[in-house]
């Protein structure tokens, strides 16, 4: 919020300082833009071979990239369809710039408005470079010309104000996502698109055929064929790939690819990179957009998405993407031989919590989530992983089948002492428990809660006989062996059991079995609990008093799409209040991809500063959707508050207010 | 160095148990079936062991019906160089000793310096398959091993001794070892070794016929009285602290 | 001689204790079959200074195995000791205690007499009729069920009794004659050499290997009030651990933390004070032997997988304990 505010002053002060070089004494009313007048022959000679050793530079520098590009691994499942999703991106997110400004909505307004102006000046700069031919095909005289190099000049000025703008934010403001080298080439790029600008804009105020205006033409061209080269090795390689990337991204978030014959085992080396990541990889435009919302990189971990994406993009430089070099390295040391961005480390790689805020926020369309599952796939699956806990996280998914180890029995006790009837097909939904649920104490509670508001609600419901763990965190840890035998045992269940529809109290369960088990076969329809009381939320008593915080899953919100539904049982439950990151901005609590079962984590505890955020807020109740969410909550509330909130999951919240009846249910113990 | 892994295929350990009709066994209608946890430890040091050494070979041997090359499949995937199906659809009627004694006959044809199995099984705890075998292939032994490690022509072995001691013991090779649970850190199987199981050997041999009747029989199963269940002591604190005390003594046997 | 023949088990001079307990299953088996008992030790010179123990007991014979190649435990002098023994003094039966080292020796000593060693047995049954001899009851599937064993070929029968079945007190005493048996043992029989036995230096924590743990949670409220589990953890020789919100708090270091993302355990004896078993505690104690669970809140989950329940304020309880440990441990 602050950071915002200083960037409006900053960029109004700037604004107000560009006015004086805009009111310079004019020697005629700036009605149109001067010409140059003539050119010569060694004149144009001149500014062929200019043009030719641009044009030259740039491609002797961009080839290569096209070239790695190019020679990188086919995706075996790209498609382009479906094209409307393409073209709708496209339109969006380049053409609109939606997401850039909606994200950051100030510098992203000013990165519009550079944008828009360099689309507006395309026919601009062409006319100007056949000016110096004498091929000048668009003349400033013109009628269309009087009105178009008039409305080019107001883009004109709104790029040179938004780059000034930029400029003092990045030399200035200097915002720690930036990274903490000074990009001094960005600066210089900027210099130039003012450069460009001025001298354009300068031109209505010089008569024509004045040696000023030859002058200030020659300097415009000469920014121009500056500026030309320096893309190809600069994040300014984003003008280029960028709209191609956002056309052609993967289609689902956190689109996991299945794995392609006998020796694919995910991103092991170069040669696993898809022409798609590598794409991605190089057009980067290293806003720090990504780290800037990553829970890992905001609480002292090594892991830096963007680190991620430079590191590959080095990689490919240095080796290729034939490269049989494996792509994580042990761990990232730093120092002046092994700069933070040359290696991609193992434990970076293992610190993500998937939640996906880095491939959401992400303006030119790159995937992470693809990227560093990918790399975890690659490391779990060849046995490069070596880790105490998720060793014995996959030991428990291979032998007790739920991710806690707990024994079987556990669940079946849990469910004969609720009285859930057994999914026989006469019901109408299969209560899906997971591991939380069936399990876990809390989690336990949940699902009490919720079957309670199912029978409330008169809807007919059973569970399933056994059940297995959905397959998750072994997904999200990259152990495709595992994921795939649950993801087909419980494949078989549902169809053993004939089952339709399915209900679940666990974000992570909804996600992997609609999306996931896609790989394999076709699952029931799955929806949340959210969805659920959502809809019945008319029928559902309404309270108040109470003031409720409401947190977003990840895998609620980002991976599903789900933002009101749980908001409208909040409100039903008491007065909803937003947390100062809510909805896809959401923060995560530390407990994805796998992590809550991977031990203490490094610095800060994730858990903790979300914890403290929905603490401040200063709410009565904390309300979660996620089982997960809330056991990571239940202990750093106590730690970071005296007198903490109640943490409740939206089926409690709800099933509090049912009538003593209802609630006279068998106790979850 | 050679060496042979005996495993042994076991239902999964939090299975319910339900037993037969006729009292004497356990239903297998509705067991999934795994490694003996043991045996996985056994197999762990036995790679390990490979590993340190940086060259030999590991095999595995497990007897029972088809079902068992599962388990064998997935001692491959882990590393295992080869492995061995002794056949026998009649290991009930069987006693440790007639199960070694095709373990023992399958064993000496590969003449291995080392055998290691784990130090009992999760089902039946008998806990001596490892050591008759040693008896049978005229080999030293040492049981409940932690750690094993090559010295000079043998090894030397750290073993488990009650209450938190420890030994070392120097052998010969070849020798028999029984591995106890939790020395090393068990390797989770990977995509990348179950692909490369497919193209490793698993050869199939059938058992002899027993020689005999069993010396000891397996009459009934059944269930223990005592289920476990929570115990709600009360009282007040006094009378409370002695009947921990009394639980401690005689049943938790800690005091 | 037929009868029963119990093998006690000695090291350095000092008996250890199950050895008794399995010479009150072997005077209990024998008084119910009708026929003698007797007991042996074994050992290097010296040992024979035990067998004047043995012979204040109510015994048949009281043999003593000496040799200097059995100074040190060595599975080949053991078996190849045992076997003559077993061929001079011919039992029926051969008790031992279901020690280490019988699980080292028993099964090959057995397999010499191609018998079967009945290991870790939890009861002595006999039928009404008896003459199908003894039922061996033995606990299979980690003890969820129970398996009656019996002998059924002709030779001497081996069986070890699980620690605790029979109490050593139990054990009558009266007379026996002393017999010294000396075995025919060459250095080169003995394949493997035995080091000394030794503890493991115990520089930072290892609850995993503790078997008996105390261990504290959120409970106990304030730092200050952890003296008193202290105490208690002091009385029951135990080790020390916590929940994470103690080590999260800095009372206790991070290395005593039990749970997902500190350790996993599996002492004889859990007991937790003012835990209330978040899963994330549960996981790493769920394979404790026995749990005892003192926690002011009936339905605190932790109940669920404990084995003993207190429901009360530990402030009163746990200083109570200590002092009724202290007092029976004395």
């Amino acid at each position: 919020m602050v950071r915002e505010v200083l960037q409006v002053a900053v960029v109004a002060r700037m604004s107000a300082g560009s006015v004086p070089l805009l009111q310079l004494p004019a020697p005629h009313p700036p009605s149109r833009l001067a010409e140059p007048g003539q050119f010569s022959g060694i004149e144009s000679t001149f500014l062929a071979l200019l043009i030719f050793v641009s044009a030259g530079l740039f491609l002797w520098r961009f080839g290569p990239i096209l070239c790695t590009i190019l020679r990188s691994k086919k995706a075996p499942s790209f498609s382009l369809s479906p094209l409307g999703g393409r073209v709708w991106n496209f339109f969006w997110e380049v053409l609109c710039q939606g997401k850039v400004i909606r994200q950051r909505p100030l510098p992203g307004l000013a990165h519009a408005f550079v944008f828009w102006g360099f689309l507006a000046f395309a026919v601009v700069s062409l006319n100007h470079l056949a000016t110096g031919f004498s091929l000048g095909f668009f003349p400033p005289t013109s009628i269309v010309g009087r009105f178009y190099f008039v409305f080019a000049a107001v883009w004109a000025l709104l790029v040179a104000i938004s780059i000034a703008g930029l400029f003092v934010r990045r030399f200035f403001v200097r915002p720690v996502w930036l990274g903490e080298k000074l990009s001094y080439e960005s600066g210089f790029i900027a210099l130039l698109i003012f450069l460009l600008m001025v001298t354009y804009l300068g031109a209505f105020f010089v008569a024509d055929g004045s040696t000023a205006a030859k002058a200030l033409w020659w300097v415009h061209t000469l920014s121009l064929l500056v500026f030309l080269p320096l893309i190809p090795h600069t994040k300014h390689l984003h003008l280029v790939l960028s709209p191609v990337t956002v056309f052609l991204k993967n289609d689902g978030f956190s689109k996991i690819p299945s794995l392609q014959g006998d020796e694919d085992f995910g991103l092991v080396a170069g040669k696993d990179l898809t022409q798609i990541i590598s794409l991605q990889t190089y057009s980067c435009v290293e806003c720090g957009r990504c780290t800037e919302h990553c829970p890992a990189a905001n609480t002292g971990k090594v892991l830096n998405p963007k680190e991620i994406v430079l590191g590959l993009r080095t990689y490919l430089n240095e080796f290729g993407p034939a490269s049989d070099t494996a792509l994580l390295t042990e761990s990232r040391i730093a120092s002046p031989d092994n700069p933070p961005a040359k290696y991609l480390s193992m434990k970076a790689a293992f610190e993500c919590t998937t939640c996906g805020s880095c491939e959401y926020q992400c303006p030119v369309g790159i995937q992470h989530l693809p990227v560093i599952i990918g790399l975890r796939r690659g490391a779990t699956n060849t046995g490069a992983w070596e880790d105490s806990y998720g060793t014995k996280l996959f030991l428990a998914l291979e032998k007790n089948g739920n991710a806690l180890g707990m024994s079987s029995t556990e669940r079946d006790k849990f469910v004969q002492k609720q009285g859930f009837p057994i999914f026989d097909g006469s019901q109408e939904y299969c209560l899906w428990l997971g591991c939380m649920g069936g399990y876990d104490p809390k989690g336990r509670e949940i699902i009490a809660d919720f079957a309670r508001v199912m029978r409330y609600l008169g809807t007919s419901f059973g569970v399933l006989k056994k059940e297995k763990c959905t397959g998750d965190p072994a997904r999200r840890l990259g152990n495709d062996l595992v994921f795939q035998t649950l993801a087909e045992s419980g494949l078989k269940t549902f169809e053993m059991a004939k089952v339709q529809k399915i209900v679940a109290i666990c974000p992570h369960c909804v996600r992997t079995i609609a999306t996931d088990w896609r790989e394999f076969g076709v699952a029931p329809e799955i929806e949340h609990h959210s969805e659920f009381m959502a809809r019945h939320k008319d029928r559902l008593p309404k309270q108040t008093g109470d003031s409720i915080v409401y947190h977003d899953p990840c895998y609620l919100g980002r991976y599903r799409d789900i933002y009101e539904e749980p908001r409208a049982v909040v409100a039903q439950a008491g007065s909803l209040v937003e947390a100062p990151r809510s909805h896809e901005r959401s923060f995560c609590c530390g407990a994805g991809g796998g992590l809550v079962f991977l031990g203490e984590e490094q610095g800060e505890r994730v858990s903790h500063v979300r914890a403290e955020e929905l603490v401040s807020t200063g709410a009565d109740i904390v309300g979660t959707a996620c089982p997960f969410c809330n056991t990571m909550f239940r202990d750093a509330m106590s730690a970071v508050s005296e007198a903490p909130p109640k943490l409740l999951d939206i089926a409690q919240l709800t099933a509090r207010a049912l009538p003593a009846s209802e609630s006279q249910g068998p106790q979850p113990f | 160095m050679k060496i042979v892994v005996a495993i042994k295929q076991v239902p999964e350990r939090d299975a319910p148990v339900h037993i037969a009709a006729e009292g004497r066994w356990i239903d297998e209608g509705d067991l999934n079936y795994t490694i003996n946890e043991p045996d996985a430890y056994a197999l762990e040091e036995a790679l390990h062991l490979k590993e340190k050494v940086g060259s030999g070979e590991v095999i595995v041997v497990c007897a029972g019906p088809e079902r068992v090359q599962s388990t064998l499949r997935e001692a491959l995937a882990k590393g295992a160089d080869r492995a061995i199906h002794i056949e026998a659809d009649d290991l009930g009627s069987r006693d440790t000793l007639g199960i070694a004694q095709i373990l023992a006959e399958a064993i000496k044809t590969e003449s291995p310096d080392l055998v290691l199995t784990g130090l009992q099984s999760d089902d039946l705890g008998l806990g001596q398959t490892g050591v008759v075998l040693a008896e049978l292939i005229g080999v030293p032994h040492a049981t409940i091993i932690l750690q094993v490690e090559p010295s000079g022509d043998g090894i030397k072995v750290k073993r488990e001794l009650e209450d938190g001691w420890f030994q070392h013991v120097e052998m010969p090779l070849p020798a028999l070892l029984t591995i106890q649970s939790g020395g090393n850190k068990l390797r989770y199987a990977t995509l990348m070794g179950i692909k490369k199981a497919k193209t490793k050997e698993l050869k199939t041999v059938a058992a002899a016929a027993s020689s005999g009747a069993p010396s000891i029989t397996l009459e009934r199963v059944y269930l223990p009285e005592k289920q476990k269940k929570t115990e709600m002591l009360t009282g007040s604190p006094a009378e409370v602290a002695a009947k921990i005390v009394e639980k401690l003594k005689f049943e938790v046997r800690v005091l | 001689m037929s009868g029963v023949l119990v093998v006690m088990e000695q090291r350095g001079g000092k008996w250890n204790r199950m050895s008794f307990e399995a010479l009150a299953a072997g005077q209990q088996l024998a008084a119910k079959l009708g026929v003698e008992c007797s007991a042996a030790v074994m050992g290097g010179p010296g040992v024979d200074a035990l067998a004047t123990k043995l012979t204040s007991k109510k015994l048949a014979k009281a043999y003593t195995v000496q040799h200097d190649l059995l100074m040190d435990y060595t599975a080949d002098g053991y078996i190849a000791a045992l076997q003559q023994l077993i061929e001079h003094a011919g039992p029926d039966y051969i008790l031992f205690p279901h020690t280490y080292q019988v699980r080292d020796f028993a099964p090959a000593l057995a397999t010499r007499f191609k018998q079967v060693l009945i290991s870790d047995v939890i009861a002595i049954g006999h039928d009404s009729v008896g003459s199908a001899g003894p039922i061996f009851v033995r606990q299979l599937f980690q003890g969820r069920l129970n398996g009656n064993y019996r002998h059924a070929a002709s030779g001497p029968c081996f069986v070890s009794v699980q620690a605790g079945t029979f109490r050593g007190d139990a054990v009558e005493e009266g007379t026996a004659s002393a017999e010294s048996f000396s075995p025919q043992l060459t250095p080169d029989q003995l394949r493997s050499k035995p080091g000394e036995p030794f503890r493991e230096a115990a520089q930072t924590v290892d609850l995993s290997s503790a078997p008996v743990i105390v261990s504290v949670g959120r409970g106990i409220g304030e730092q200050e009030n952890l003296g008193i589990v202290e105490e208690l953890a002091q009385a029951l020789g135990a080790e020390l651990a916590a929940s994470r919100p103690i080590c999260d708090n800095g009372w206790l270091p991070m290395e005593r933390q039990v749970g997902s993302s500190g350790q996993t355990v599996a002492p004889k004896l859990y007991l937790a004070v003012g835990i209330s078993g978040a899963i994330q505690h549960l996981v790493g104690m769920k394979g404790s032997k026995s749990i005892l669970a003192i926690n002011k809140d009936k339905n605190a989950p932790i109940f669920e997988v404990a084995d003993y329940g207190v429901v009360g304020d530990l402030f009163e309880i746990v200083p109570e304990l200590t002092k009724a440990i202290q007092a029976a441990k004395a």
